[in-house]
Parts: C-alpha cells; structure tokens; sequence
C-alpha cells in the first residue's frame, strides 16, 4: 500500500510517498514518518483530507487502527495530512512540573523571612490559622501529585511543550502571590468558628474529589481504551463534572478560612477555566450518548456548580 | 424584523465612528492650534475635553465586540483601549506633573492622527459599505509609524510619572485589613511597564497581520 503524507498546505512531507504492506497500523506509518521525518510519533497529528471550504472537522487517524480501515474502496493508495505539533512531554510531567511550584513555594512564605525583604521589620507571630493553611495547601498539592502518579489515567499521552511554561506560570503565580497573604506579618485571621467551617468543610471536599478521581479512574481500563462512558456513582448521579465541583468548593473552604482578595481572585479564576471544560465534556457526553440506535441516554444531570449550573 | 435590525446596527455605528471622528479631529485641531499659539506646556489643559470624552467612549467599541456588533476579537480591542485609558486617566488625569512634559505632544498626534484616520475609515464604511482605497491603505498603513511613536511616548510618560505615582501613594491599599488584600499602584505601574515590551510587539504584529489582509483583499476587488 502506498500512503502518501501531505502537509495542510497540500506539499508533500515524504518525498515518493511511503510503502507499507497491506497490513499495517497507523502506528507502523507513523514510525515509518518518524524515520524520515525525525518527529517522533506523539508529536505527529495524522487526519484524513477533509474537501476544501468544508467546515466538518478532519478524522484523526487512531494509531492501533489499521490503515486500511481508513481506505475507501480503493486500497491501494492512502492520503494522510500530516500536523507537528511540536514537541511533547507526558501528562504526568506536566502535572507534576505544575503542583510542585505551590507545594515548595508556599513554606517559603511561612518558613523564611521573606517579608524583611518587603520592608516588614520586626518579629512576626504566626496566628493558628496560617499553621493550619500551611498543613492544608500542602496537602492539597501533596494529593494532587500522588493522585498524578497512582490514580489518574490519561485519555491522550502527550501535551505540547509550551503548556508546561504557560501552566507553570499560572499555578506558580498564583501560589505565591496567595501565600503571601495568608503569610503576611499584617494578616487579619478570621474567627474561630469561621476558621473551622472552612478547613472542615473544604477537607470534606478534598476526600470527596480523591473518591471522585477513583471513579473517574475505573471509567478507563489500564490499556488507555473504552473511550468515554457516562460515569456514574456518588456524585455523579448529580453533577457531569463531580470532580471539578468538590475542587472548586473546596478552595472555596480554603477561602472562608483564610479569607484573602488573592485567594477568591484565583478561585473566580479556576471556576472560569474549569467551567468551560465541563461545558465542552457535558456536550460532548450528551453528544455520545443521545439515546438513538441503542446508545443509553445521557441523564438530567447539573454540569458543574449546583445548584447554579 | 431582520432588514430593520441590520439597519439600525448601521446607522448607530455610523453614528457612533464619526462622533468619535469628530471628537478627535478637536483633539488635533486643538493640539496643532495649541502648539503654534502657546507652547506644548498648555497642550493637555487645552486639548482635555475632547481627548477623554473621545477616548473614554473607546470602551464601548469592547461592548460592540463582546455583542457581535462588530467583528474585531475582544482579546485585540481590551489591550490596546485599556492600556490607552490606562495612560489618559491613571497617568495624566492623576498626575498633573506630567501634563506639561514634551512626550504629551508626540502621544496627543500619534493618538489623534491614527484615530482621525480610523473612525473616518469605518464611519464611510458603515455608511456606504466602503471607503475609498486611498483611506483603506492610510488606515492600514499609518501605524506602522504611528505605533511606535504612540507607544513610545505612551511609555515614557509612564516611566516619568513614576516618582511621583511612588510620593504620592494614590490609589494604594495598604495591610491591615480584614479582607487581608494591599494593592500597591506604583508596582502595578512597574507591571504594566513589563506587560508592554511583549505587549506591543505582539499587537504589531497583529496589526501587520491586518495590513496584509485587508491590502490583499482590496487588490482582489
């Protein structure tokens, strides 16, 4: 079989074409790019050609599919448009470049003396509260890094290189410029009972979100395959996106505690950015599962926030 | 219902470009009346009115983008009308100091010329579906000198203003409080410093991207 690989602008990216027997994968054509091209095959992006001016989105070629699942009729030759996308690092390097900023950053702020170099002289007595913010954000990050490395499974392998710079500095930020607050030598604690509302409230939320990813977890078998189901269970019953929603209440615990500007300015900010994804996958659910030819139906669920939404 | 709606949208942003034509044609009259008569010293005192009424009613331009009114992407019209009202208000509408400095007079040309040009271009396309291509090529053309003109003294004025942003502790809030939050204007000056070295490259470019788009397209026709 001859595969002929394109660019999206239509030049051809393997000079001749490449010829592989009839029983090749997509994976055996992407090594065989990789060997002329030198892209290692996560950072290539393979989809059939779609006709000009046409707004349907291009198939992307599935690398454990074989070639000639995608060839229509004639088999002898294929064309596929090739897309680098850059280079690429696992979602568990990613993730983990991301959570260790806050969880080393933030001590700093308690631990240090930073504060001298803000132009705060003097001693500076630490309220329980700060202790126990401290005890509590770095538990939260602690988690977030076990659960990258034991629990989650990733529906794609690789994210672009430039993520990690962009993400890093989101989260990193972020935790500084709150634990600079919480930390401060000026910090006004709230009162007691509002402090344990929080903490308890938010540590609730974060043992729910563990159990939440548990289930998101057996979803997928460890293969990487099954695609999407409708996940079920807990609150999944109610809410589509569960997890976001135990994440998002329980920086909102973290907040009644701590009660900082900074800290309810990154809460508007991660329940904006986690909203849109929890969009995207209710849609996409209700897409895949819209009751027809003997698909089940999408349950009546909230998508992110109830009782708003 | 449609037919009407379409109509209305056109005569408002008709309405809308060559009020703000109007209003910056002043600015310049104003600047280049100031300058020949006085000196550059008494520019902002004399050109103030029509340059913050012009330039605060850019914020709706955002609103017709968030609406739909107008195509122009809310992540091109938020920076450059932000960092503009930025330097009219948070700068020389709270600092006096600087409104006798020489940057005023490049910043008041470069922004009344390139806007003059601007509305005038989409006022004559609202109202008659296009402009001549002598203003198309002007509206796309004048800001590759303009830009950095304006930027630049856009800059500078921030930078002179510092010291006394610094002085006179304006718009600072300070710890204690219960909402445990400070906010220190002459490091949000600094930031906004930061923010326009990749900021203005980036919306050059942007606009080159324009440029070569609107060109092309006015060569096809």
């Amino acid at each position: 079989m001859k595969v002929t690989v394109v660019s999206r602008s239509g030049r051809e990216v393997v000079k001749g074409g490449i010829h592989l027997s009839d029983s090749a994968t997509v994976a055996d054509l992407q090594e065989a790019i990789h060997k002329q091209t030198k892209k290692y095959p996560s950072r290539q992006r393979l989809t059939l050609p779609v006709q000009p001016g046409s707004k349907e989105r291009p198939v992307v070629l599935n690398y454990k599919k074989s070639l000639q699942d995608y060839t229509s009729g004639n088999s002898d030759s294929l064309t596929v448009v090739f897309k680098d996308l850059g280079p690429q690092v696992s979602y568990r390097t990613l993730f983990f470049c991301e959570y260790l900023g806050p969880l080393l950053l933030y001590p700093v702020f308690y631990y240090f003396p930073v504060y001298k170099y803000f132009g705060y002289k003097g001693e500076r007595v630490i309220h329980p509260v700060q202790t126990y913010a401290l005890y509590y954000w770095c538990f939260h990050y602690a988690k977030r890094i076990l659960e990258t490395f034991f629990v989650h499974r990733f529906s794609h392998a690789t994210s672009p290189l430039s993520n990690v710079f962009r993400n890093c500095a989101y989260y990193w930020t972020f935790g500084s410029y709150i634990a600079y607050y919480v930390n401060h030598p000026l910090y006004t604690p709230v009162n007691d009972l509002q402090m344990k509302i929080g903490f308890g409230f938010g540590i609730l939320c974060q043992i729910s979100n563990f159990y939440c990813h548990i289930i998101l977890k057996n979803l997928r078998s460890p293969g990487g395959e099954g695609g999407y189901q409708i996940p079920k269970g807990f609150l999944f019953n109610i809410v589509t996106c569960a997890n976001y929603t135990t994440e998002i209440y329980q920086w909102l615990g973290f907040n009644i505690a701590t009660q900082t500007v900074a800290g309810y300015i990154f809460l508007a900010v991660a329940t904006f950015i986690m909203t849109n994804w929890a969009l995207a996958k209710h849609r996409r659910l209700k897409k895949l599962f819209d009751g027809k030819e003997g698909r089940p139906r999408y349950p009546r669920r909230w998508i992110i926030l109830p009782p708003f939404l | 219902m449609a037919g009407f709606f379409s109509l209305l949208r056109r005569l408002y942003l008709t309405a809308y470009n060559l009020t703000l034509f109007v209003g910056w044609f002043q600015v310049l009259f104003t600047v280049l009346k100031t300058l020949k008569d006085s000196g550059h010293e008494n520019l902002y005192h004399a050109a103030e009115k029509p340059l913050f009424f012009s330039q605060t009613a850019a914020v709706l331009e955002i609103l017709h983008g968030l609406v739909g009114l107008v195509r122009s992407p809310v992540t091109a019209t938020l920076p450059q009308i932000g960092s503009r009202l930025f330097v009219a208000w948070g700068i020389l509408w709270s600092f006096p100091e600087t409104r006798t400095h020489v940057l005023v007079t490049s910043l008041l040309i470069s922004w009344s010329v390139t806007e003059i040009i601007r509305y005038f271009f989409f006022g004559l396309k609202e109202a008659f579906g296009s402009a001549p291509s002598w203003l198309l090529w002007l509206r796309y053309s004048t800001f590759l000198v303009l830009y950095p003109t304006g930027i630049s003294s856009e800059v500078g004025l921030i930078y002179i203003s510092l010291p006394f942003i610094k002085a006179s502790e304006k718009y600072c809030i300070r710890m204690p409080n219960k909402w445990n939050f400070s906010f220190d204007y002459f490091c949000a000056a600094v930031v906004v410093l930061g923010i326009y070295v990749p900021g203005s490259i980036h919306m050059y470019s942007y606009m080159l991207a324009q440029r070569k788009k609107a060109l092309l397209k006015s060569k096809k026709e």
